[in-house]
């Protein structure tokens, strides 16, 4: 793509002006892209995790060992979060590498400070879809849960757009219903905020290329929300273990 | 007792899967699970294990409350649908199984259940490309790994050719030599009968009798007779000896006995009597005919009526 904005007939002769855009398009599709492979990713890896073992069988002669039903259900969540956040952490390196051999301002000017706290974000992704998946796969199949956990997915970037449309047209009704749809799903708030970490709006091609991303236009979520998002996977590991606790395994 | 249940109940919706079981099983025992396909069987091992929660009822295992984590230190269980980790070898499948029991003697307890299973030089190989057979013998290796007090067996040999059964005969056999009160759930009524101490039937998730083996079958001979020339004086003697004497509708006799060792003195009775014998036919009361009579339809229609 930086290769083919100087020479387009729209760009002809411009190719050095138009060359930030293209920086910022090419890093925010690279996280965008990633991110949302890795959420894909962690579907599948997680809508199965218990629902096929029951299918299956598999899970009685675990669960006749002394063994909790909590434990099970942390221990299973604990090592997908681990294989998620490994392969998180790979694409994440991968983008910082590529960019850097490539020379994208975006990713060469960025602080060590901004690369952590950006992985942090990345790696909660993941862990965030993981803890809602572990729900749904104690309380679904696993393919209606993982088409169900596609559509909650798809739906925070659908928030995120709702938002972001609101704010363009200044629509407060509008806003409030993206908002909603965040809280519903706020895997896309996470992603956004992450993205806003790793390529600032600070220079005038940040600014003028805000809409190339599904990401919203709104500043980084806060505090409260982040507050919000712990609770939210935490009172779904937790609705995980006590529907699980009560299931009969039959 | 080690396991004791006191009006259990499962209902799933308006369905009831098991309804008033009332078990009490001695530590030490064989104790034979039987009924007809959807009886119960399955669900109310699955209350015993702590898979299934009961819907009313109470009940302990290895004097712990049903679904003690603490109990199943000491328990072994084969389900029915066997399923393993099939990506794994059946050495790692066991090592799962021993770092989930907290197995201190791994090694040593590995070897042992793989040799008593009959899978030595096999447990390389992964799950996954072991036959039916050789499944059911992992599945049993992993049951035994704890050296339990109790083992729940649920359709142990349904895999296994006929060489495979006997070796897990043997197995129980050994197993409650050793001590280990084994809970047998099985169709083939030859083989609980071998080695069964105690059976319960259960029927339509209603338990219909449970006795002790030498009970139920009480070595109890059914005779049949077919004879000639019997008059009726000798038929009213007869009958005071034998009460259970009953004439069927071809002509032929048939008496309950308690011992063979009555057959040469009854035949020796009628020859003096002047009656000509043509058949004496003794039958053994056997688990089959008991479970026909017990779980058959006319059988059920009798328990109701």
């Amino acid at each position: 793509m930086l290769n083919y904005f100087p020479n387009t007939s729209v760009t002809h002769g411009m190719g050095n002006q138009f060359r930030p855009f293209a920086i910022q398009m090419v890093t925010k599709m690279g996280f965008q892209f990633s991110a949302m492979l890795i959420a894909l990713l962690t579907i599948m890896l997680g809508s199965g995790a218990i629902a096929s073992e029951l299918e299956s069988g598999l899970i009685q002669g675990i669960l006749t060992r002394p063994i909790h039903r909590y434990q099970f259900i942390l221990g299973k969540l604990g090592g997908l979060v681990l294989l998620a956040c490994t392969y998180a952490t790979l694409l994440f390196t991968s983008i910082l590498v590529i960019g850097a051999l490539f020379g994208l301002s975006t990713i060469t000017s960025l602080t060590f400070s901004q690369i952590l706290s950006g992985w942090l974000l990345y790696l909660l992704l993941p862990v965030a879809v993981l803890c809602v998946t572990i729900f749904g796969s104690v309380t679904f199949k696993a393919v209606p849960n993982g088409i169900l956990m596609i559509f909650i997915y798809i739906l925070g970037n659908v928030g995120g757009m709702v938002e972001m449309i609101g704010q363009y047209v200044n629509n407060n009704s509008v806003i409030g219903t993206g908002i909603f749809i965040s809280l519903v799903s706020p895997f896309q708030t996470i992603y956004s905020t992450m993205e806003r970490i790793m390529v600032p709006n600070s220079e005038l091609a940040a600014g003028a290329m805000a809409g190339a991303s599904l990401s919203g236009s709104g500043k980084p979520a806060s505090i409260w929300m982040f507050l919000y998002i712990a609770i939210y996977m935490l009172g779904f590991v937790t609705l995980a273990i006590r529907k699980f606790s009560a299931k009969d395994i039959s | 007792m080690i396991i004791e249940t006191h009006a259990l109940t499962k209902k799933y919706g308006n369905k009831t899967a098991c309804e008033q079981i009332n078990l009490a099983v001695e530590a030490g025992q064989v104790y034979g699970f039987l009924g007809r396909n959807g009886a119960g069987k399955s669900t109310c091992i699955k209350m015993l294990t702590g898979l299934v929660f009961p819907t009313s009822g109470s009940g302990t295992v290895l004097g712990k409350p049903l679904g003690d984590v603490s109990a199943r230190e000491r328990m072994g269980y084969l389900p029915e649908l066997f399923r393993y980790q099939d990506w794994m070898t059946g050495l790692d499948l066991l090592n799962f199984h021993a770092q989930l029991i907290k197995l201190k003697n791994k090694k040593d307890q590995i070897t042992r259940v793989l040799k008593l299973v009959g899978l030595e030089g096999q447990e390389k190989y992964k799950v996954g490309a072991y036959s039916k057979g050789m499944q059911q013998r992992i599945g049993l290796a992993c049951a035994l790994l704890p050296n339990p007090q109790l083992i729940f067996l649920d359709e142990p040999t349904s895999a296994l050719d006929p060489i495979g059964r006997k070796d897990v005969r043997d197995i129980i056999v050994a197993l409650k030599k050793e001590g280990t009160t084994i809970f047998l759930n099985s169709h083939l009524l030859s083989e609980v009968e071998a080695v069964c101490d105690s059976v319960t039937f259960i029927h339509k998730g209603t338990v219909v009798k449970s006795a002790r083996m030498d009970e139920l079958l009480m070595n109890k001979i059914s005779l049949t007779i077919r004879a000639k020339g019997m008059t009726e004086d000798l038929l009213v003697t007869m009958h005071n000896q034998y009460q259970s004497l009953q004439i069927l509708a071809d002509g032929s006799l048939t008496a309950t006995l308690k011992d063979y060792e009555e057959i040469p003195a009854l035949a020796a009775k009628l020859i003096s009597n002047g009656v000509t014998l043509y058949e004496l036919t003794p039958h053994r009361e056997t688990l089959e005919t008991v479970f026909m009579q017990l779980v058959g339809e006319e059988g059920l229609s009798s328990q109701q009526s």
